[in-house]
């Protein structure tokens, strides 16, 4: 079976903040990560070819940098790497990506058939979870996301069965074969790599892919293929801190005190003693 | 002068003039310039933002470089091509049916709706989707629809991503809407993926805010970022609809009116079976023991580090029960066994905004804090008064909470019997 993972180099969020002067981001210092929804979703892939044979190969895309989460991720276990990097790949909004993550898949599967493809729900910079139903939607593949169990997968019969997240419960959904698995991070826990697949990951080499290599039309990649933009970033609202009461000397009074805060805004007074109903 | 795919007027080096200072270099504020093999500065046209800060730093004049107002972009200067056009009309909302009703976030969408087709002087449309769905039409109108658009098919019993795409899709491309809103749900995030790369649009997930533009009618999506430090907006201009995903609980509900008239329009049907070729078959739905949401839960007492022990979880389960809410944690306490992950808050875990927010033992780590901010009130229970989280608590109470809590539960139980 061939097993294909998709991997985003994100910077590590906590750190991200804006520049009050500039009003930009501010980058510099930043840790660059592999999204770790993605590493969730690499290691299942990996569990997966264990059970059922077959080849994992991981893409991303993005500049030369990029490489570094490819590194990992064959030190975590891919057969094999692929860094779709090109400059017209640049500015890309979720349209974009997914028709440039589904060119190269489109590529991949003339090598070998690819029958699982497999994403992290969402990355952690951008948070849309957009990108993995464009992509099976691109490509006409079962979309199966929040996926927290893979139960099986019938080669010869070509379906799955999975285990996924839905609102207020858990749904177990059987689908054809190729799919696409959008996956949540209590699916899998990443393992830690070993000393000999570490040693493979830095004498590995990924190949790079550039638009012409996936047969991308580069009206369709990065900026221009992408309809929406960004027209202002701003720092979220801050919640300013209320009073602190010393619930150490006196704690019936510390507590008196801190309701009597809270439920001197009348409404939300009202709206408790209601018991939330509107 | 040169133009960049966004349409900004850029700046270009003079190669003549150019004496490789660098000066440029370290001025551009975006990192659009670099000094080429042949030894003089290059900026890339599409990295440049138009600042014109290399121009005014050049010694020699090499840049050339014009500040001009800005001029909106006509046809065929950008990539894709366009896909707006004089009948894209009308705000559309897509109805969740969440146990066999009209899901909550849908009727806060129809209300907001309400409000931005006034802005831009156009009507609400309803777009229903699914099998025995003719009660919700009318819960439709009520809650504020000029029309609701139904498609009732056998097909669409389950919710299933590529029957449903298909067929939200196929609405809209009859509708023509110019705007199209979505509750940030499972299904809701699930599906306009679906949508919006069938219909080749821009798609905003998880929004907080929404406006209309005065000078150009354009809908402005804000949504956090970068893990909720960092609010954008995003706008789609040139493609239709103007696609959203909109997170619960933010706007706000609307009054439902039953005297309230529009016209109910059920539509045919008939997906090709290709377009239905991958259809998944739902096996049974589970309904997990013990399972929480704590994403609609009106009320949290969420435990943390300080609070990362089993014996005192029936103790916060009873300050749950008194504030009518439930318990769930912060990632140490997933990470150390004691709570599934589907009760975790946090980046990694899930956004939370509810009512009343009760942190015990929670110290507020950066991923935690922007997951709660949405909250209406937060009071927060630490003994180590330096805690983060009490700079963003209302109220605060410094202590040991196996102490403070018991007498909290105490004193409310007293208030919540009234005055």
């Amino acid at each position: 079976m061939h097993f294909v993972c998709c991997i985003k180099q994100v910077p590590d969020t906590a750190d991200v903040k804006i520049d009050p002067d500039t009003n930009t981001l501010v980058r510099a210092g930043v840790e660059s990560i592999a999204n770790p929804y993605d590493i969730v979703a690499l290691e299942e892939a990996v569990r997966l070819r264990e059970r059922y044979g077959g080849r994992v190969t991981a893409i991303s895309m993005g500049p030369p940098q990029a490489g570094l989460c490819l590194r990992e991720a064959f030190a975590l276990g891919a057969d094999e790497a692929i860094l779709l990097s090109d400059r017209s790949f640049a500015g890309a909004d979720t349209l974009a990506t997914s028709y440039t993550l589904s060119q190269a898949i489109r590529r991949l599967d003339l090598d070998l058939p690819v029958d699982l493809v497999l994403c992290g729900k969402q990355a952690i910079d951008g948070d849309t979870a957009q990108t993995g139903p464009g992509i099976a939607t691109r490509l006409g593949y079962t979309q199966l996301t929040y996926v927290i169990d893979v139960e099986w997968i019938d080669p010869d019969a070509g379906k799955i069965r999975v285990r996924r997240q839905v609102e207020g419960g858990i749904e177990i959904v059987e689908g054809r074969l190729p799919a696409l698995l959008s996956v949540e991070l209590e699916l899998a826990e990443p393992r830690r790599p070993s000393l000999p697949l570490m040693i493979r990951s830095l004498r590995s080499a990924f190949q790079v892919w550039d638009a012409a290599a996936i047969g991308a039309e580069l009206n369709r990649v990065g900026i221009k293929g992408s309809p929406t933009w960004v027209k202002s970033i701003s720092s979220p609202p801050v919640r300013e801190g209320g009073p602190l009461f010393d619930g150490e000397r006196d704690i019936a009074g510390a507590v008196t005190q801190c309701l009597d805060a809270v439920f001197s805004d009348a409404a939300f007074s009202a709206k408790f003693l209601r018991k939330w109903e509107d | 002068m040169a133009r960049n795919f966004k349409g900004i007027e850029v700046a270009e080096i003079i190669s003549d003039k150019c004496i490789a200072c660098q000066i440029c270099i370290g001025e551009c504020p975006v990192g659009a310039i670099e000094l080429s093999p042949e030894g003089v500065a290059r900026i890339d046209p599409e990295l440049c933002v138009g600042c014109g800060k290399c121009q005014e730093s050049c010694p020699v004049d090499a840049v050339r470089f014009e500040k001009r107002k800005k001029r909106r972009l006509s046809k065929g200067e950008r990539g894709l091509p366009p896909r707006v056009s004089k009948d894209h009309r009308g705000i559309a909302v897509f109805i969740e049916v969440m146990e066999d009703q009209g899901a909550r976030v849908s009727w806060e969408l129809v209300g907001k709706a309400r409000e931005l087709a006034r802005s831009l002087d156009t009507r609400v449309l309803g777009l229903l989707v699914g099998s025995g769905v003719e009660s919700i039409a009318a819960e439709a109108v009520a809650h504020g629809c000029d029309e609701v658009h139904v498609i009732d098919h056998p097909r669409l019993k389950n919710y299933l991503s590529a029957p449903f795409g298909k067929a939200l899709a196929d609405l809209c491309e009859d509708l023509r809407p110019e705007i199209l809103l979505m509750g940030a749900t499972h299904l809701g995030r699930d599906l306009a993926g679906v949508v919006a790369t069938r219909l080749q649009t821009g798609l905003t997930a998880d929004c907080t805010g929404l406006a209309i533009e005065e000078e150009t009618g354009l809908l402005l999506m804000t949504r956090p970022t970068f893990g909720g430090n960092i609010m954008a907006t995003i706008f789609c201009e040139r493609h239709r609809p103007q696609m959203s995903t909109v997170r619960p609980r933010v706007m706000k509900l609307p009054e439902r009116d039953t005297t309230r008239q529009g016209a109910i329009h059920h539509r045919g049907w008939s997906p090709r079976e290709s377009d239905l070729a991958v259809v998944t078959d739902l096996i049974k739905e589970v309904a997990v023991a013990g399972s929480v949401d704590i994403v609609r839960a009106p009320a949290l007492v969420v435990a943390g580090r300080g609070a990362c022990d089993a014996s005192s979880f029936p103790l916060l389960q009873e300050l749950a029960d008194v504030v009518g809410g439930v318990v769930a944690c912060s990632r140490p306490v997933v990470q150390a066994g004691l709570m599934p992950y589907e009760r975790q808050v946090g980046q990694t875990g899930k956004t939370v905004a509810p009512r009343l927010y009760i942190g015990v033992g929670v110290s507020g780590a950066v991923q935690h804090l922007v997951a709660i901010q949405g909250s209406e009130k937060i009071i927060a229970i630490n003994s180590d008064s330096e805690a983060p989280i009490f700079r963003v608590a209302d109220v605060g109470i410094v202590g040991n909470y196996l102490q403070v809590v018991p007498e909290l539960i105490a004193q409310l139980k007293r208030r919540s019997q009234g005055p």
